[in-house]
């Protein structure tokens, strides 16, 4: 621990303003989510517990037929905007750090192995890699969407978006990862010390793991990083587009695409909280992202 | 495709004169051929430009269009038209008997998408040039109503340019092309993008309208269709979102016309027995009737209307609206709602325990998701458990006619603007050979039902046929065979200073508009 | 050499072969296309006879295989929603969004270098800084909520630019442009905006890093000191030398750009072949979705290519590797 402390990284932290703001909002989103049941006033997620005749109350003004107030104003359902956002926050995060891990554990793996075994397999994953960039994420979500409607039972078709979406974005974005690792463990193998190991009677998984890995994690860490972001913003999209999470579980993207509708309308409160939350949490997390890119290569310092 | 001039044109005119009339709909019309697909966006465009033998006026009577006169023949065994003369298709041909056989047989044809309206016709006989009789197997009160959107083609012209029959496959020559006896004619037509009108010059009719020019563009995003009249891109819109009825009525330099549409939204269930699909145990949870009312009773329909649907749509108490033909006023009370009485019958029923499987579209119906949501948050007040499943309507109908669902939201416009159609279609035992009940996903049946619609549909004594559709209605009301939930508003913008015509069943008619 | 084009190419089709079979699997999950081609009236006996008709009883396999069939000769088929042939409607539809991709490409190009130059010069400058955390935020927002509150702003609040389309446009023998008239100009702002706006982000980011790393080496501080001019250091030199991985981006960002039209599209009611794809995916027109989806393949496939052989070319060390 200490040894981090003195590290030339957490220099770099402390004296970037950019950077503290930044993952301080990340960290006061983040941990809003986790501990939403425990902030939110409401839930939003159980339907017996709205009430229709709350609907569209502005924020901090009582609603006109029932009297109850809202920090942040409710929606066309009468749910909460305050609770849903952080409900909503709760999901998005989840699918995108989800997506991400898969994204990354996924592209890492294949990377190292074209890139150490090469020939056959190393052709393979790259042209899969090549199907992959052909297809708009939107229509993968939708072709996984589609299956897994097939067979999962009803009871858990709840859940089941959102796992969709989390293959779907992660499956995008691994071949950046793979890309990276692919090129640098290229670079690596041909060093000096990945032959000595070779020679001492290493195994291969091992070589991959203990010498080149730990060599190619800073790009990792920075794709990464930004991934999230990305990943974030595509969950919106996707549920702008109908194939995201259930209107009655939203995401935050859910919370804009039902809030987009009542742009025109006057309810602005609908549309605007969760944006700027989105905003937010991804603007913190790019700011980070781009510090940490920076942090990691020295030459920029 | 003479864009080139048109383009020029428009650059060196002065600034668009007011008769040049441009409006936004939601969906373009899938074709130009009046007997392809029987849809609203497809027959309500092709009114414009497309003529039957009688029409509808504004307040959807019937009326004569190139039909002058009709009358029954006999004991019920057909009707006889008079037909127009001196009425001429956009392309120059004269209009007679022949065209009305022609577009008997390619309308009635197995190619084409209207063939169900001529089900009860044998024959269709020419007795000179300006007078048909058209037979019917069984005496049929309603036909001339029920033919108003049975448009005329020359069958010169579709024969000469091979499309006698229509084609929905690979598409033929009338699917691009218009050639009517209508008001306006089919300038230019680019699917999806724009189609361009102007008026037939030769029209029969006394022109009430002022437009030289009318051009139709597809904007499939409610927003962006929106801020086209906002900022005066375009004239007109259908629908404007129903949230943004406020905001619009406070600007001075749009309008906007309220009306009710002929389409009822309704509950649909599985009632048939082991066919539902969350298949454990629960699958036949509404064969019994308590559990369909326990559902009836749960719903605050006026709670949904007063915030989803801001107070402009009507509870419904049976499947048609007051507005049509045949709407029983001796069971216009709609179901009650009683949350209290809802959760002890759902007890009652069983249904507590089970998940119910609810479909609802995303994209078909105004607010369609956003009331399929407070449904579901009403039943679970009631002690209901719901898994609400919203998707496209092209993943919607066969998901339907897979029978994947316990509950679904379905909507319904007679196309007769008569309570006799949605007893045919959703009431009736599902009978492919006698073409009834194809769209009763549940499988809804009753003996009694089945025996009164061929007796609805032929009794030509008015007051007995209303004593069998009431008897109908009161069936189907006291099974709770479906909850119909409210009639579907029509919501239309345009810019101030427009003139037109707003009818229930969603048909903008061009004629009527004049633009000052 | 030769040896290694031609298994490149081998292989590009092998994975275009892959990409269609794909995409034939998953039309039966977009949904069925019966129900938008027939009417309210229509009986069961109708929807199975049009599904005959249309070979959808048959297995995607074989669906697929007739689709190639055909593919190779010329013909994809015939549009379910439009009734005319899909080769028609794409060709008809490539200008707008050729024309969106290009003026959305060349904004992102010259906005891009220009920040981009601007931030690296100005490293610690208050306005730099400023770009640089707003350009965040351009790419911190889903395109399609840009696109929205662009429209509201500038169409609806404002009223300087139209919400939708492209205006009016010019046929130049089969080539529709919206350049030549004013209405197609104006038409183009908007749009352009939000579909270049994450290119231009992403452009102005790698030309600052790449200057800053230049304006490191020794012959720039040489340069210094032998006092030449700030200005002819920044741009005569630096600049230069950051253009080769800029280039080599902006090439690989051209079929991004065009992939990502399909949001701008839908917003804007851009008629291109973007929103083409999105109401054939409504529809489940299939043989629309088939042909886009090959185009896409065949675009982002052949710029693969490319550059590979490229790099091979440059460094002969991958022939082998390859």
């Amino acid at each position: 621990m200490t040894r981090f402390f003195d590290s030339d990284i957490f220099y770099a932290f402390r004296t970037s303003p950019v950077a503290i703001v930044s993952a301080l909002v990340t960290a006061i989103l983040v941990l809003s989510a986790v501990f939403a049941p425990l902030i939110a006033p409401t839930n939003p997620f159980d339907p017996a517990s709205l009430n229709l005749m709350n609907g569209f109350t502005r924020p901090m003004e009582p609603n006109a037929f029932t009297g109850e107030t809202f920090l942040l104003g409710t929606d066309d359902q009468g749910r909460d905007v305050f609770s849903t956002i952080l409900y909503g926050l709760r999901i998005s995060l989840f699918v995108g750090v989800s997506a991400v891990l898969f994204a990354m554990v996924l592209g890492i793996f294949l990377g190292l192995l074209s890139g150490y075994v090469g020939g056959w397999t190393e052709t393979i994953i790259m042209r899969a890699a090549d199907v992959q960039l052909t297809f708009p994420s939107i229509l993968v979500a939708m072709l996984i969407f589609g299956v897994a409607k097939g067979v999962t039972p009803v009871e858990y078709r709840d859940q089941m978006a959102i796992w969709v979406l989390i293959l779907a974005i992660g499956l995008s974005d691994w071949v950046q990862f793979a890309r990276v690792v692919r090129g640098a463990t290229l670079v690596e193998k041909s060093k000096d010390y990945v032959a000595a190991a070779r020679l001492i009677g290493r195994s291969p998984l091992r070589i991959m793991l203990r010498h080149i890995l730990p060599n190619v994690l800073s790009p990792v860490l920075v794709i990464a990083t930004i991934s999230l972001a990305l990943a974030i913003i595509a969950e919106a999209t996707l549920s702008f587009l109908g194939v995201g999470a259930p209107a009655t579980q939203p995401s935050l993207g859910t919370l804009i695409r039902i809030g987009q509708g009542f742009l025109f309308s006057g309810e602005w409160w609908i549309l605007f909280f969760p944006a700027c939350t989105l905003l937010a949490l991804a603007l913190a997390v790019n700011l980070l992202g781009d510090w940490l890119r920076d942090a990691l290569n020295p030459r920029l310092r | 495709m003479h864009r080139l001039s048109t383009a020029l044109a428009l650059v060196l005119a002065l600034p668009a004169t007011a008769e040049e009339f441009n409006f936004a709909v939601t969906t373009d019309p899938q074709t130009m051929d009046p007997h392809a697909v029987n849809s609203t966006p497809v027959l309500g465009f092709l009114n414009n430009v497309y003529e039957g033998l009688v029409r509808r006026g504004k307040d959807m009577s019937i009326e004569p269009s190139l039909a002058v006169s009709w009358e029954p023949i006999g004991e019920g065994e057909g009707w006889r038209f008079k037909l127009r003369e001196g009425v001429t298709f956009q392309d120059g041909a004269a209009f007679n008997a022949d065209d009305v056989v022609f577009s008997y047989e390619r309308a009635a044809s197995e190619q084409a998408d209207t063939s169900s309206w001529f089900a009860p016709v044998s024959e269709v006989i020419k007795v000179d040039d300006y007078t048909v009789d058209i037979m019917t197997t069984a005496p049929n009160p309603i036909f001339p109503d029920s033919i108003a959107n049975w448009m005329m083609m020359d069958s010169g012209w579709a024969e000469a340019n091979g499309a006698a029959r229509p084609d929905k496959d690979q598409g033929n020559y009338a699917t691009l092309n218009a050639n009517g006896t209508g008001p306006f004619q089919v300038v230019s037509r680019q699917p999806d993008l724009e189609t361009v009108l102007e008026p037939h010059a030769g029209w029969w009719g006394e022109v009430e309208h002022n437009l030289t020019r009318v051009t139709m563009t597809p904007i499939q995003n409610p927003a962006t269709a929106l801020a086209a009249l906002l900022s005066g891109d375009v004239d007109f819109i259908n629908p404007v979102p129903i949230q943004d009825v406020a905001r619009l009525e406070g600007n001075p330099e749009v309008r906007v016309i309220q009306g009710i549409e002929a389409r009822v939204i309704m509950l649909g269930f599985d009632q048939q027995e082991g066919s539902a699909e969350s298949g454990q145990g629960g699958a036949d949870m509404f064969l019994d009737p308590r559990a369909r009312e326990a559902v009836a009773k749960a719903i605050n329909v006026p709670a949904i209307l007063q915030t989803i649907m801001r107070g402009n749509a009507e509870v419904a108490s049976q499947m048609v609206s007051p507005a049509m033909r045949g709407f029983s006023e001796a069971n216009a009370a709609p179901y009650v709602y009683d949350a209290e009485a809802a959760r002890s019958l759902a007890e009652e029923a069983g249904l507590a325990g089970q998940t119910i499987a609810f479909k609802c579209p995303n994209d078909r119906y105004l607010n369609d998701e956003a009331v399929c949501q407070a449904v579901t948050s009403m039943l679970a007040q009631a002690g209901m458990d719901v898994s609400l499943d919203a998707m496209p309507v092209s993943n919607y109908w066969p998901e339907l006619r897979a029978d994947n669902f316990d509950m679904y939201l379905l909507g319904w416009s007679p196309g007769t603007f008569d309570a006799e159609h949605p007893i045919r279609f959703l009431a009736a035992t599902q009978d492919d050979e006698a073409k009834l009940g194809s769209w009763n996903f549940g499988g809804y049946s009753n003996a009694r039902v089945d025996e009164l619609l061929p007796m609805i549909q032929s009794e030509i004594d008015d007051t007995a046929r209303q004593a069998m559709l009431d008897e109908t209605a009161k069936i189907l009301q006291d099974e709770v065979a479906y909850v119909p939930l409210y009639v579907q508003p029509l919501v239309w913008g345009a810019r101030s200073g427009v003139e037109l015509t707003q009818r229930p069943d969603d048909f903008f008619i061009l004629r009527w508009v004049t633009v000052n | 050499m030769l040896s290694f084009i031609v298994k490149r190419v081998g292989q590009s089709v092998l994975v275009l072969l892959i990409t269609g079979l794909v995409a034939f699997s998953m039309f039966t999950f977009v949904g069925d296309p019966i129900d938008n081609m027939l009417g309210q009236e229509r009986t069961i006996e109708d929807v199975e006879r049009l599904r005959e008709q249309l070979g959808l009883d048959k297995p995607f396999v074989v669906q697929y295989y007739r689709f190639l069939e055909q593919a190779v000769q010329g013909n994809f088929g015939v549009s379910y929603r439009q009734g005319r042939p899909v080769a028609e409607i794409l060709l008809e539809r490539a200008p707008a969004t050729l024309e969106l991709a290009a003026v959305s490409g060349i904004f992102a190009i010259l906005m891009g270098i220009a920040l981009g130059v601007f931030t690296a010069i100005r490293r610690n400058g208050f306005a730099a800084n400023l770009i640089m955390s707003a350009s965040l935020i351009g790419v911190s927002l889903p395109t399609f909520l840009i696109g929205i509150l662009l429209i509201y702003l500038f169409s609806v609040e404002l009223g300087w630019l139209p919400s939708f389309g492209r205006g009016d446009t010019v046929d130049l023998g089969g080539w529709t442009t919206g350049f030549l008239t004013a209405s197609g100009l104006k038409a183009l702002i908007l749009p352009s905006i939000t579909l270049g706006l994450y290119q231009m982000t992403l452009i102005m980011r790698l030309v600052r890093s790449e200057m800053l790393e230049v304006l490191r080496q020794d012959y720039i501080r040489f340069a210094k000191a032998r006092g030449l001019s700030d200005r002819v250091i920044n741009f005569r030199h630096a600049l230069k030398n950051t253009m080769v991985p800029v280039i080599t981006v902006i090439g690989l960002q051209l079929g991004s750009i065009i992939a990502f039209a399909i949001i701008t599209e839908t917003v804007f009611q851009w008629p291109g072949v973007g929103l083409l794809f999105i109401n054939a995916i409504q529809f489940v027109d299939i043989p629309v979705m088939a042909a886009y989806l090959m185009l896409i393949s065949v675009m982002f496939v052949a710029i693969n290519l490319l550059v590979d052989i490229l790099y091979a070319f440059i460094d002969p060390r991958l022939r082998v590797a390859a």
